[in-house]
C-alpha cells in the first residue's frame, strides 16, 4: 500500500518487487492504526482532568494530545531516516509527560489509568521504532529476499497485535458494564448506608437479612410473581391462537391486522398511561393485580403475538397435513400437532412476557399508590426517595431480585433475541 | 376507613426533648386549617447553628422510631438572600415562614432563613378522615438527627373530611363504552369472516375465531384508551374531578402551546432520542463486529459479560448509575472528586444520556452480532484472497450489505428511547428544577406528561400533551413502516 520513496529515483535501478514495495512492518501499521485511538481515549481523560480541575494535568493531557497527534503524522511511511528520528524523539516526549503526570498526581487508580494511556503508546512507539528491523526499513537497505521474510512475518504477528488491540477495546467495555454490578455488591455487603467507601473494604450480611426479614419485600415479591405469573397466562391464552392464525391462515383482514399489532408496539405508553389510569379508577382496579394484570398482557400481547407467528412458522406444514389426511380436525392439528412441536417456542414467549411484567415500572407506579400493592420495581424504587436511603438495603434486594432475571437471561438470551428480531425488526 | 380513630381534641401539643445543642422544639397541628388529605403543622423552636434543617416523618399508626414510619417532606434551613418566596398555592406544600410564603431553593424544596423561629407547612396527600402521626426531626447538615430517633413522640392530625366512603365512581359509562367496542370487535370480525366465506375460502374459516380473543382485548383495552384519551384532552379532567369532566374545546392546547417550556422540552427529546440513537448503532455496531470475529478468545465470557445492562432489570441499573453518580458514589470516587452530575442542567443531561447508552448498546450489539453473522462468510474469504484490509472490508462488505437491518433498527430504537421513561424519572425525575409547571431541565415529551398528569394531576392537559406525542409517533412510525417495506421490497 505504501509507495516507496525509492520509485521516482535512478531510473537505471532495478526495478522494485511488489513485496518490497508491500512490505511496512506489522508494528509500524499497528501504530498507524492505534495512536488516533489512544488520542480519543486521551480527549476523555482531558475531559475527566476538566472535572477534577487540576490545571497542570489538564495542560500535560493537552500536551500528550498534541504530540501524539505530530507523532501520527509523523509516523515512517518508507525509507525516511529523519521521520523515524522525529518519531523517537516525539514517543520519548510523550513518555516523559506520561510519567511525569503519573508522579504529578497521587498515584490513585484513576492516575496510573491516565497515565497509562500516554506511556503505553509511547513506550510501545518507542521502542518499535528503536528496533533494528524498523531501522533497517526506514534506512531502505532492503532487499526482495528480507521483504519476503518480513512479510511473512507480518502475517503471523499482525493478527496477534490486532487480538492485543481488541482485549483492550473488550477490556474497557467490559470494566465499564461490569462497574455497577460490581458497585452494588459492594455496597449490599457494607455496613451502613453509605455511599463511598473502598470496594471490598468490609463484609456484613446485614442487608440481606434486613430485607429478607422484612415483610414489606416478601409483599412486594408475592405481588410482582402474581402480577408476571398472571400476565404470562393470559397473554399466552390471548396470543397462542392469534400467532397460529397469522401464521397458517389466510383470511379477510389479516394484513391489516397484522399491521395494527405491528403500530401498536411502537406507541408509547404514556400516551394510554392517563386514559388507562382513569378507566382503572373507575372500575376500582387499581392497587390489584388484577388491573395490572390486564394492563400487561395487552401491552406485551403484539410482540408475543409477533414472536409466535415467527415460531410456528418454522414448524413444517407437512405433519399438519398429514394429521389432517389421518381424519384429524383442523382444531386438533393445532392443539395436538402444532402446539406440542412449538412447545420451546411458547416457553420462551411465555419467559419474554414474564420477564416484561416482572421488569415493569411505569404503569405499577401509576396503577398503585399504596405500599402494600407495589410491586418489586416500584418497591425497590422507593427505597431511595429523596432523602433516608436505604441504600445498602436496595442494594441487597436489587441482587436477590437480579440474579434469577440475569440467570434466564443468560441461559436463554439467543432464542430472545431471535424472538424479539422476528418480532420487531423483520417486520 | 380507618381503624385508628385518635383521640384529637387535647393532644395537639408536644415538646421534644432537646439533646445537646439544640434546644426544645415545639410541633402542633393546626385544627382550624386542616383540609381534605392536608394536615397544617406548625412548628417552632429556638434557632440553633446546629440546625440544618427538618424532616418531617408520618405514619398511620403510632411510632417511636422513624424505621416506623416514612418521611413526607424536609425543610432545609440555610441562607435564603438569593432565594424566591414561592406562594403558597402554586407548590404542593404549601408551607409559611415569618407569616410569608416560604422561600424554595432551585429545585423547588422548602427553605427557612436561619434567622426563623417557626414555620408552618400543609402536609398533602393523607388519607382522607384517617388520623395520622407526625413527627418532626431537627438534622444537622449531614443529615443525621439530632434527637434521638428511637425515641419519637409523634403529634397526631386529622384531615377534616368526615370518616366515610367516597360512594363509588359510575362504572356504567366505561363498561357500556368497552361493551360497544368489544361488539364493534366482533362484527367487524363476523363481516370479515362472512366475506372469506364467500370467497369460498372454507378453511380459514376458524382464523377469525383463533384472532378474535387478542383483536377484542386489543380493542377495548388499546383503541378504547387512545380514544378516550383524546376525549379528554377536550375536556377539563383533572384531579378532583373523575367522571364528570366537562367539554372545554381546545383550552388545554392553547395551554400546551403557551406553556414556555414546549420548545425546549421538545428539543431536549430529540437531542435526547438522537443521540442515543448514534451512541447505541455505532457502539452496537463496533462491538459487534469485535465480537464477531472468529478465533477471538474468550468471545462467549465478553458476549455474555457485555449483555449484563440487558439482562439486569432495567430500573436496577438506573438506580445503581444514580447512586454511583451522586456526589460520594463510585464516579467521584474514582476520578478524586465530589460532583454533584445532577446539579447543573447539561451536566445533568449528559449524565442521563450517558446513563441510557449504557443501558441500550448490549440490545444493539446483539441485533448486530445476528445481522453479521448472516451474512455469507464465503463474501469475505474472497476478499482475504484478494487481499482487502479490514477496514476496507468493513466498508465496503459489511457495512453496505448491514443497511437492511441498521436502518429499521436505528428508526425502531429511535422511536423506542423517544418512549424512554425510567431512565429519567429513576436518575432526576426531569429536574433541576426550572420553574414551577414547567418541565424541568432533563424532562422529555415523556417525563413531562408524567408530571403533569400524576404530579400535578391535570389530566386534561397531560391528554392534550399526548395527543401531540401521539401525532409525532404516528409520523415516526409510517417512516418506519415505509422503510421496512422499502427494504423488504429490495430485498
Amino acid at each position: 500500500m505504501t509507495v516507496s520513496a525509492r520509485n521516482g529515483m535512478g531510473g537505471g535501478q532495478a526495478t522494485v518487487t511488489l513485496a518490497e514495495r508491500w512490505y511496512v512492518p506489522a508494528e509500524v501499521r499497528a501504530l498507524r492504526a492505534w495512536i488516533p485511538f489512544a488520542l480519543l481515549v486521551n480527549l476523555i481523560i482531558l475531559g475527566g482532568e476538566a472535572l477534577r480541575g487540576g490545571g497542570t494535568a489538564q495542560l500535560a493531557v493537552l500536551g500528550g494530545i498534541v504530540l501524539l497527534a505530530v507523532l501520527w503524522w509523523s509516523l515512517p511511511d518508507g525509507r525516511q531516516q529523519w521521520r523515524r528520528t522525529a518519531s523517537q524523539g516525539l514517543a520519548a516526549a510523550i513518555l516523559v509527560l506520561g510519567v511525569l503526570l503519573l508522579l504529578l498526581k497521587d498515584g490513585d487508580f484513576y492516575d496510573l489509568w491516565a497515565s497509562s494511556w500516554l506511556i503505553a503508546p509511547s513506550a510501545l512507539a518507542l521502542y518499535w521504532l528503536s528496533t533494528g528491523l524498523s531501522g533497517s526499513w526506514c534506512a531502505g537497505d532492503s532487499d526482495p529476499r528480507s521483504a519476503e521474510l518480513g512479510l511473512a512475518r507480518n502475517r503471523r504477528l499482525g493478527p496477534r497485535l490486532e487480538t492485543f488491540a481488541l482485549h483492550t477495546l473488550l477490556l474497557h467495555a467490559v470494566a465499564l458494564i461490569v462497574a455497577p454490578a460490581v458497585w452494588i455488591v459492594d455496597l449490599s455487603i457494607s455496613p451502613g448506608n453509605i455511599l463511598g467507601g473502598a470496594i471490598g473494604d468490609a463484609f456484613t450480611l446485614e442487608h440481606f437479612w434486613a430485607v429478607l426479614g422484612g415483610e414489606t419485600f416478601w409483599r412486594w415479591t408475592r405481588n410482582s410473581l402474581i402480577v408476571a405469573l398472571g400476565t404470562t397466562l393470559v397473554g399466552l391464552l390471548l396470543a397462542i391462537p392469534a400467532g397460529y392464525a397469522f401464521s397458517r391462515y389466510r383470511f379477510a383482514g389479516r394484513k391489516g391486522a397484522m399491521f395494527v399489532f405491528m403500530l401498536i408496539q411502537m406507541f408509547p405508553g404514556i400516551v394510554i398511561l392517563v386514559p388507562y389510569f382513569m378507566v382503572m379508577k373507575t372500575l376500582g382496579l387499581l392497587n390489584t393485580s388484577i388491573g395490572l394484570i390486564i394492563a400487561y398482557s395487552v401491552t406485551a400481547l403484539p410482540l408475543c403475538v409477533w414472536m409466535l407467528k415467527g415460531f410456528f412458522d418454522a414448524v413444517p406444514r407437512a405433519l399438519e397435513e398429514a394429521a389432517l389426511l389421518d381424519g384429524c380436525t383442523q382444531v386438533g392439528v393445532f392443539v395436538f400437532v402444532v402446539l406440542p412441536l412449538s412447545l420451546p417456542a411458547v416457553a420462551i414467549t411465555a419467559l419474554f412476557s414474564f420477564l416484561t411484567a416482572w421488569n415493569e415500572f411505569l404503569l405499577a407506579l401509576v396503577f398503585n399508590t399504596s405500599n402494600d400493592s407495589y410491586t418489586l420495581p416500584v418497591g425497590l424504587a422507593s427505597m431511595i426517595p429523596a432523602t433516608g436511603q436505604l441504600w445498602g438495603d436496595f442494594a441487597a434486594a436489587s441482587i436477590i431480585v437480579s440474579i434469577p432475571v440475569v440467570v434466564l437471561f443468560v441461559l436463554f438470551q439467543r432464542a430472545l433475541i431471535q424472538g424479539l428480531s422476528a418480532g420487531s425488526v423483520k417486520g | 376507613m380507618t381503624r385508628h380513630r385518635p383521640d384529637i381534641g387535647a393532644a395537639a401539643l408536644l415538646l421534644f426533648g432537646a439533646t445537646a445543642g439544640v434546644h426544645a422544639q415545639q410541633v402542633s397541628v393546626d385544627d382550624a386549617a386542616q383540609a381534605y388529605r392536608q394536615i397544617q403543622i406548625d412548628v417552632s423552636y429556638a434557632p440553633s447553628d446546629a440546625i440544618a434543617g427538618f424532616q418531617v416523618w408520618y405514619s398511620s399508626e403510632a411510632f417511636e422510631t422513624t424505621r416506623d414510619a416514612e418521611l413526607h417532606s424536609t425543610v432545609s434551613v440555610a441562607d435564603t438572600t438569593d432565594l424566591e418566596r414561592v406562594p403558597g398555592d402554586a407548590v404542593f406544600e404549601r408551607c409559611w415562614s415569618d407569616g410569608l410564603p416560604i422561600h424554595r431553593d432551585a429545585a423547588g424544596n422548602p427553605v427557612v432563613s436561619t434567622a426563623a423561629t417557626e414555620w408552618s407547612c400543609a402536609l398533602t396527600g393523607m388519607t382522607p378522615g384517617a388520623g395520622q402521626w407526625i413527627a418532626v426531626v431537627p438534622v444537622d447538615a449531614e443529615g443525621a438527627p439530632l434527637v434521638d430517633p428511637e425515641r419519637l413522640q409523634p403529634v397526631v392530625g386529622r384531615t377534616d373530611v368526615p370518616d366515610e366512603r367516597t360512594p363509588p365512581p359510575d362504572t356504567r359509562p366505561v363498561l357500556y363504552a368497552l361493551g360497544m367496542v368489544a361488539l364493534s370487535a366482533i362484527v367487524l370480525l363476523s363481516f370479515l369472516r362472512w366475506q372469506d366465506v364467500g370467497r369460498g375460502r372454507a378453511k380459514s374459516r376458524l382464523a377469525h375465531i383463533y384472532v378474535a380473543p387478542a383483536l377484542i382485548a386489543l380493542a377495548t383495552l388499546t383503541f378504547y384508551p387512545i380514544l378516550y384519551g383524546m376525549w379528554l384532552a377536550f375536556t377539563n379532567a383533572d384531579q378532583s374531578r373523575l367522571g364528570d369532566e366537562a367539554w372545554i374545546g381546545l383550552a388545554n392546547f392553547a395551554t400546551v402551546f403557551a406553556s414556555s417550556g414546549l420548545w425546549r422540552v421538545t428539543l431536549f427529546t430529540f437531542v435526547w432520542a438522537v443521540s442515543n440513537v448514534f451512541a447505541h448503532v455505532f457502539l452496537g455496531l463496533v462491538l459487534a463486529v469485535v465480537l464477531n470475529r472468529r478465533g477471538l478468545r474468550g468471545r462467549t465470557v465478553y458476549r455474555t459479560i457485555l449483555l449484563l445492562p440487558w439482562a439486569i432489570p432495567g430500573y436496577i441499573s438506573v438506580l445503581a448509575w444514580n447512586g454511583m453518580l451522586q456526589p460520594d458514589g463510585l464516579v467521584n470516587a474514582f476520578l478524586g472528586t465530589a460532583i454533584d452530575f445532577f446539579a447543573g442542567a447539561n451536566s445533568a443531561r449528559s449524565v442521563v444520556i450517558l446513563v441510557n447508552i449504557w443501558l441500550g448498546v448490549p440490545f444493539m450489539m446483539m441485533v448486530l452480532s445476528g445481522a453479521l453473522q448472516a451474512l455469507p462468510s464465503n463474501m469475505y474469504e474472497a476478499a482475504k484472497i484478494d487481499g482487502v484490509s479490514r477496514w476496507d472490508q468493513f466498508r465496503y462488505l459489511t457495512f453496505p450489505n448491514l443497511k437492511g437491518t441498521l436502518v429499521p433498527v436505528s428508526l425502531l430504537s429511535f422511536i423506542w428511547t423517544f418512549n424512554t421513561f425510567n431512565t429519567i424519572y429513576l436518575l432526576t425525575r426531569g429536574n433541576p428544577y426550572v420553574g414551577f409547571g414547567e418541565p424541568g431541565a432533563t424532562d422529555t415529551l415523556i417525563t413531562y406528561v408524567f408530571a403533569v398528569a400524576f404530579e400535578y394531576g391535570r389530566y386534561g392537559v397531560a391528554a392534550a400533551w399526548s395527543v401531540l406525542i401521539f401525532l409525532m409517533l404516528v409520523g415516526f412510525s409510517w417512516l418506519y413502516l415505509k422503510r421496512t417495506r422499502a427494504m423488504e421490497a429490495a430485498a
